[in-house]
């Protein structure tokens, strides 16, 4: 436990070391927060049509969306990891005495986690302070907040799981560019980071309430800004650990196959 | 010219050889394109209008803009990819070549995977023509060429730009998505739905606005002046300092690779 501990925090401190690079993460971030607001704003403001969800709980959502965007999207490959999968250094990683799986998701933790240290705090409290029809609303009521704390953990493991098994699906088809892009893609749009899920057509809405991805920042923000009420968060959770689950196991089934076949690349 | 299409059947022979994953590529890369045109489909899907612009006449921008940028991103990847030349040292070696340097940066990499997005921009585009209400006459079908070729050069324009940028900085930047990205982002709306401040900025600093917002509002009726029809060349004029800027980062440029 504690060497995987130590991965972690390998990584962790490694991420806080680019601070330029978060830097530009965070004036990147607050701009596309402005740009994505300002055409809902207009859309808004044309007042037609029916509101799928009221101006100042989309504001702060999309916000979140922005604040937390190094925890949750979905379009990641680890160079590393990809890298050991096609040069064939996954041999070295195959002689350690520690279990594969657990390794790399304390690793793709510990980057996540220490971009998001970085990233996320400057742009909340510049969402704050913007005027009236931009600002981020930060006043939550005690106990939502703690609901949303703990989704939102949920949420951080469910996307380290997903992220996993893309990778391990890479061990089958020893590239990352076919048919994992496509996955990423898709889970980016179901998990409302595109656009929120209350926007969608109505078939499409349906598709991504059975699916596991909103339950990466659909769920979180949506509760968070109150379009989710505290019952429904708390029936979601079930549901988050039970996705968590599900997919931890295939991972490590999947796993566990390609390994048995593993052909390693290059010598 | 020439040398130009001698690199460019180069790199298509060498793509095609891994034709398996040539074609999964192309098809996740239509499945990446998908995600820009469905935010503005959703959207339309509960607004009837966004400033008093339609679906179609929005997808008209959309599709002008990604025209532009994924004809730069096929054809163009090495300006795109300027930083890897300069950090690994090719570019050195670039220099020592008694042809034109930007020509050659150009030739560097062609990804036709991107090609992929190239022809979904090119269908979009022409669904909107074909449902915009409008009656295209000589000169609007003019206004509509003008704002392509444009489209194109201020893509270009912004990737020579940011590539000047790495003679100093080494690295590129992030901050260029804002550019990039963002205002390909931005400017896929009419510029006009947004404020003031970002209206002045991406007319006069970086001008999205000539590519697809004036000559917009002449192809719509709504301005009827001709100068309206050749104000996307606006970025023909746009791209001369940035190609000076390039030249004069290149005198500063000291090597930093082996």
């Amino acid at each position: 436990m504690t060497s995987y501990l130590s991965y972690f925090k390998l990584k962790f401190k490694t991420g806080l070391q680019y601070r330029a690079a978060a830097l530009a993460g965070i004036s990147t971030q607050i701009f596309f927060g402005i740009v994505y607001i300002s055409v809902y704003v207009a859309f808004y403001n044309s007042g037609s049509g029916s509101l799928p969800m009221p101006i100042d709980e989309l504001v702060s959502y999309l916000w979140l969306n922005q604040a937390f965007f190094a925890l949750i999207y979905m379009w990641y490959k680890d160079k590393d990891i990809l890298n050991l999968i096609k040069k064939g250094n996954i041999a070295y990683e195959l002689c350690r005495p520690q279990d594969i799986y657990s390794m790399w998701t304390s690793k793709i933790l510990g980057e996540r986690i220490s971009n998001l240290t970085l990233r996320c705090f400057p742009v909340l409290l510049f969402a704050s302070f913007l005027p009236n029809a931009f600002r981020l609303d930060l006043s939550i009521s005690p106990e939502r907040f703690l609901i949303f704390l703990v989704t939102l953990v949920l949420s951080a493991f469910l996307m380290v799981f997903l992220i996993l098994l893309y990778h391990i699906i890479c061990l089958f088809t020893l590239d990352e560019k076919g048919i994992v892009n496509i996955f990423m893609v898709v889970t980016d749009i179901l998990s409302g980071l595109v656009i929120p899920i209350p926007f969608f057509p109505e078939f499409l809405q349906n598709i991504s309430n059975i699916l596991p991805f909103r339950y990466i920042s659909d769920f979180p923000f949506r509760l968070y800004v109150g379009n989710i009420s505290i019952q429904e968060g708390l029936i979601g959770i079930i549901i988050q650990i039970i996705w968590i689950v599900i997919i931890l196991l295939l991972g490590r089934l999947l796993m566990k196959i390609a390994l048995k076949k593993t052909v390693v690349q290059g010598g | 010219m020439s040398l130009y299409f001698k690199y460019f059947k180069v790199h298509l022979k060498s793509e095609l050889q891994y034709k398996i994953s040539f074609i999964l590529s192309f098809i996740s890369q239509f499945f990446v394109f998908f995600g820009y045109y469905f935010t503005v489909l959703c959207l339309f899907d509960n607004f009837s209008n966004i400033k008093g612009f339609t679906l179609y006449e929005v997808l008209l921008t959309f599709g002008i803009i990604q025209t532009g940028f994924s004809f730069c991103e096929t054809f163009f990847r090495g300006i795109d990819k300027f930083d890897d030349l300069i950090i690994d040292g090719s570019f050195d070696r670039l220099l020592l070549r008694p042809r034109n340097i930007l020509l050659q940066v150009f030739c560097q990499e062609t990804s036709f995977i991107k090609l992929s997005r190239l022809i979904q921009s090119l269908i979009i585009l022409g669904i909107a023509v074909i449902n915009i209400d409008v009656v295209w006459t000589i000169e609007k079908i003019i206004t509509l060429l003008f704002m392509i070729i444009s489209s194109i050069l201020i893509f270009l324009s912004i990737f020579i730009l940011a590539a000047a940028y790495c003679f100093i900085t080494v690295k590129g930047l992030e901050v260029r998505n804002v550019f990039t990205d963002g205002g390909k982002h931005m400017a896929q709306y009419p510029i006009g739905i947004f404020q003031k401040g970002f209206v002045f900025f991406f007319t006069y600093i970086i001008p999205f606005g000539f590519v697809n917002y004036y000559p917009l509002l002449y192809i719509l009726g709504i301005k009827n002046n001709p100068i309206y029809i050749i104000s996307p060349l606006v970025t023909v004029i746009y791209i001369i300092p940035c190609i000076i800027i390039f030249y004069l980062g290149m005198k500063k440029y000291t090597s930093a690779g082996s």
